[in-house]
């Protein structure tokens, strides 16, 4: 009896909850929900280049795209990528955190430079590090010289995904600092006294205290970071256009970019849209689930 | 399903994408798409010649029923004058006119505005071609432009939208004099028979050199090499002589040195780029420039990068790094081909004097070298479309605002501003063009060009639905053969994939 009263007092209440949830309901619909299920429904059709007179091609076509050779040279690149700029931009984001996280005269001026690339766009960073090592005008090119002048790094099939992907982890690293130092700061500092009592050396404070507690915040990092460069898009058509020979063509750019063999094909770029999504999906639940028992989350 | 058990299925998930990751080694372009029946062995007809390491080519193309102007959208001038008299028809443009070009777009049309008080353009900046066709394409009617501006390998793409009412049924309608505009650039939007746009920024590959590092290299600087051979031989004498790094600087861009200058180039030679006329006579089935004289072409090319004659700059996404390579302080070269369409810029941005010892009459302007050195070429730039369903007042509006773009007064301004060539004969006899041309050859090159093409089918270059994929494809070619690919290897892939990339627009087009 008491079981069905409350399952019928939930009932009851759920008109109310339906009307509290409205306004997101409705934005995420409109802007999330409808898209996606739009995107998946268009990814097993082809198109006219108006996007109109649409027709079934069958729902392999999701298959076919994912095993097919734009699709998986494409998946290549962006996986490198974001292997090129995850752990680095990690890497680089806990040591300047780190070395900021001190109670000297003028770290706040410091804090202020490194998280400073979070108030930049991507345009504006594309630009910066495209003129940087533009062969015939660039510093750096001068500097570095061989493959850098000749074609420039950013037309080398050999190095062109390495230049975007400095690019891009100069750019992401405002936002890892930022995170990274809040991480700090809710260490309790008893810990570090209780290590420094024990006799543990600077190291392995860093290693036995700093890192565990850091778990959390990196693995939220992380994640971001994954899915940041899986759907990174402006910096691969600012600084390469998706070249030299589709060596920097990711994911994104196949779905987007000028240079793209499916622009105006909506069906195929539905297609490869909705692949990365599940790509994506897929990946941010086996970080999750694979690093969270590993995690420290404190008591 | 229990905590512990979610990450192997979440694993499982992954290890099974991974394990569909062995690739099919197909084209996404055969994505769903049924086997095709393995092609029949290829017999000769007569009537049909064998080209070596090609299909067979029909000797007479089919040819294509002339369209008739009555099935398409009609154009009535006198609903202007009718709407008119209540207040001036407002007109919305949109076009792709960055930096120089935008600006001195929008002087024309304010001034446009200012002389008379039937027709008011607002000008949209779409951010570039390629932003400018996306947005059109994929906007219904009430959100299209009236008058848009389209880049000139997009006119099969148009075409097919049905999206627009024809520039000729204006020009029947208003009784338009289209005798002084240039044929081959009205040729170059015309298919079926039918007038789809009109002409306006017309811009050809052009050579510019170093006229110093000529001087210091023991050459005539006033006497540009005219073909490859030459191009090769200059560059090796400006690199031995140590006037400069480099010769000449190629680009692969798409729509650079990559794909539009090897439409230029078999047009240059009398060759088509695809079949059936380049798609004029009958819609194109596959692409011609894997053929002969595109292999030999692509030789010489490599050639002059081996031989020490120039150096190959890379894709060049920004447009700018072939030119930039000229002003390298360490390694420069001393030529590029590139768009008669930069010249206004790249002299604004010499006499800025960034680059140090380059001045204005430093640069020179030159044909584009081609393996003969025949004269002529492809119409480059863009036209203006008409949009269907606007209204008629709208429509006449549009063809009002396009005769004055056209006009002798306008283009003599406009081509004198930003290097393009006018597309109206008359606006060479008039100042500011007449004094620009007579003071300043540079400019009159382009104009040279476009006037000493000859009048064969092949001057008309391809149409194809869609020839930006294409060209795509043929930059990717020439891109590897720059960096030392065996020729006929990587145009024969490229081909093949244009061919696929024909194959789907028209199964799409349906």
């Amino acid at each position: 009896m008491t079981r069905d009263a409350a399952s019928r007092r939930r009932w009851r209440d759920a008109p109310l909850a339906l009307a509290m949830l409205a306004p997101s309901l409705i934005v995420l619909g409109a802007f999330v929900l409808y898209p996606l299920a739009r995107a998946f429904w268009l990814g097993h059709q082809r198109c006219d280049p108006t996007g109109a007179n649409c027709r079934s091609n069958g729902w392999d076509q999701y298959l076919d795209v994912f095993r097919s050779e734009e699709f998986q040279q494409a998946f290549g690149v962006t996986f490198r990528f974001a292997v090129l700029t995850v752990p680095v931009g990690l890497a680089l984001g806990v040591g300047l955190a780190v070395l900021a996280d001190k109670q000297l005269r003028g770290m706040g001026f410091f804090r202020t430079v490194f998280s400073s690339t979070v108030a930049t766009s991507v345009a504006v960073a594309s630009l910066m590090w495209f003129f940087l090592l533009n062969p015939s005008v660039g510093v750096l090119a001068d500097w570095i010289g061989g493959v850098a002048k000749n074609p420039g790094l950013l037309q080398d099939e050999d190095t062109a995904l390495w230049a975007v992907a400095i690019s891009s982890i100069w750019a992401n690293l405002g936002f890892t600092f930022i995170v990274v130092t809040a991480g700090l700061q809710s260490i309790p500092a008893d810990l570090y006294e209780s290590a420094y009592v024990d006799g543990a050396s600077g190291w392995m404070r860093f290693t036995n205290v700093t890192l565990p507690m850091l778990g959390p915040t990196l693995l939220f990092a992380g994640v971001v970071l994954t899915s940041r460069a899986f759907q990174s898009y402006g910096e691969f058509d600012l600084l390469t256009g998706g070249g030299p020979n589709g060596s920097t063509t990711s994911l994104t750019y196949l779905v987007y970019g000028n240079n793209s063999i499916i622009k105006n094909n909506s069906g195929l770029q539905a297609a490869v849209a909705v692949l990365l999504f599940a790509v994506l999906l897929v990946l941010s639940l086996a970080q999750i689930r694979g690093v969270e028992r590993r995690v420290h989350y404190g008591n | 399903m229990n905590r512990r058990r979610r990450p192997a299925a979440a694993g499982a998930v992954l290890g099974c994408l991974l394990l569909a990751a062995c690739g099919s080694g197909k084209s996404i372009l055969e994505a769903g798409n049924e086997p095709r029946p393995t092609a029949a062995p290829v017999t000769t007809l007569p009537g049909q010649t064998t080209v070596p390491g090609q299909t067979t080519v029909p000797t007479a193309p089919p040819t294509t029923e002339p369209r008739p102007i009555d099935s398409l959208p009609p154009c009535d001038m006198a609903a202007l004058d009718e709407a008119a008299a209540d207040g001036p028809v407002e007109i919305l443009f949109w076009h792709g006119m960055s930096n120089e070009l935008g600006r001195e777009l929008e002087r024309i049309v304010d001034q446009f505005n200012a002389s008379q008080d039937r027709v008011e353009v607002s000008l949209e900046f779409q951010g570039g071609y390629e932003q400018t066709i996306d947005k059109y394409l994929q906007s219904d009617t009430d959100n299209r432009p009236d008058l848009v501006q389209m880049p000139e390998y997009t006119v099969q793409l148009m075409v097919d939208t049905q999206s627009n009412v024809p520039v000729q049924a204006c020009m029947e309608d208003a009784g338009y004099d289209a005798s002084r505009i240039l044929p081959t650039a009205l040729d170059a939007y015309a298919t079926e028979s039918i007038q789809w746009a009109m002409p306006f920024n017309v811009s050809n590959p052009v050579l510019y050199y170093n006229k110093k590092v000529f001087r210091d290299a023991g050459l005539d600087p006033e006497a540009p090499p005219l073909t490859l051979e030459q191009l090769g031989e200059y560059g090796r004498t400006i690199q031995a002589t140590g006037a400069a790094s480099y010769g000449v600087a190629f680009d692969s861009a798409p729509d650079g040195g990559g794909g539009w200058f090897l439409e230029q180039w078999l047009a240059k030679e009398g060759e088509f780029y695809s079949d059936n006329a380049n798609g004029r006579s009958a819609p194109s089935t596959r692409v011609l420039f894997d053929g002969p004289t595109g292999v030999e072409l692509l030789t010489g090319l490599q050639d002059i990068l081996t031989t020490g004659g120039g150096v190959y700059v890379g894709e060049n996404p920004s447009g700018t790094d072939a030119f930039l390579k000229l002003a390298d302080a360490s390694t420069p070269a001393s030529m590029t081909i590139s768009t008669s369409a930069a010249l206004g810029s790249v002299l604004q941005f010499v006499e800025g004097g960034i680059i140090p010892g380059i001045g204005v009459e430093d640069l020179g302007v030159g044909p584009m070298p081609s393996p003969s050195g025949a004269p002529g070429t492809l119409i480059g730039g863009a036209s203006l479309w008409i949009t269907e369903g606007r209204g008629d007042a709208e429509a006449a509006a549009s063809f009002e605002f396009i005769s004055y773009l056209v006009s002798p007064e306008i283009q003599s301004e406009w081509a004198a501003a930003t290097g393009y060539v006018p597309v109206n004969a008359g606006a060479v006899e008039l100042d500011p063009l007449r004094a620009v041309y007579t003071g300043d050859p540079r400019f009159r090159v382009a104009y040279d060009q476009v006037a000493q093409t000859p009048d064969v089918p092949t001057s008309n270059g391809p149409v194809l639905g869609p020839l930006r994929e294409v060209r795509v494809t043929a930059a990717s070619a020439m891109a590897q053969i720059m960096n030392g690919a065996e020729p006929q290897a990587a145009l024969t892939d490229a081909a093949t994939l244009a061919n696929a990339l024909i194959a789907d627009y028209n199964a799409r087009r349906g």
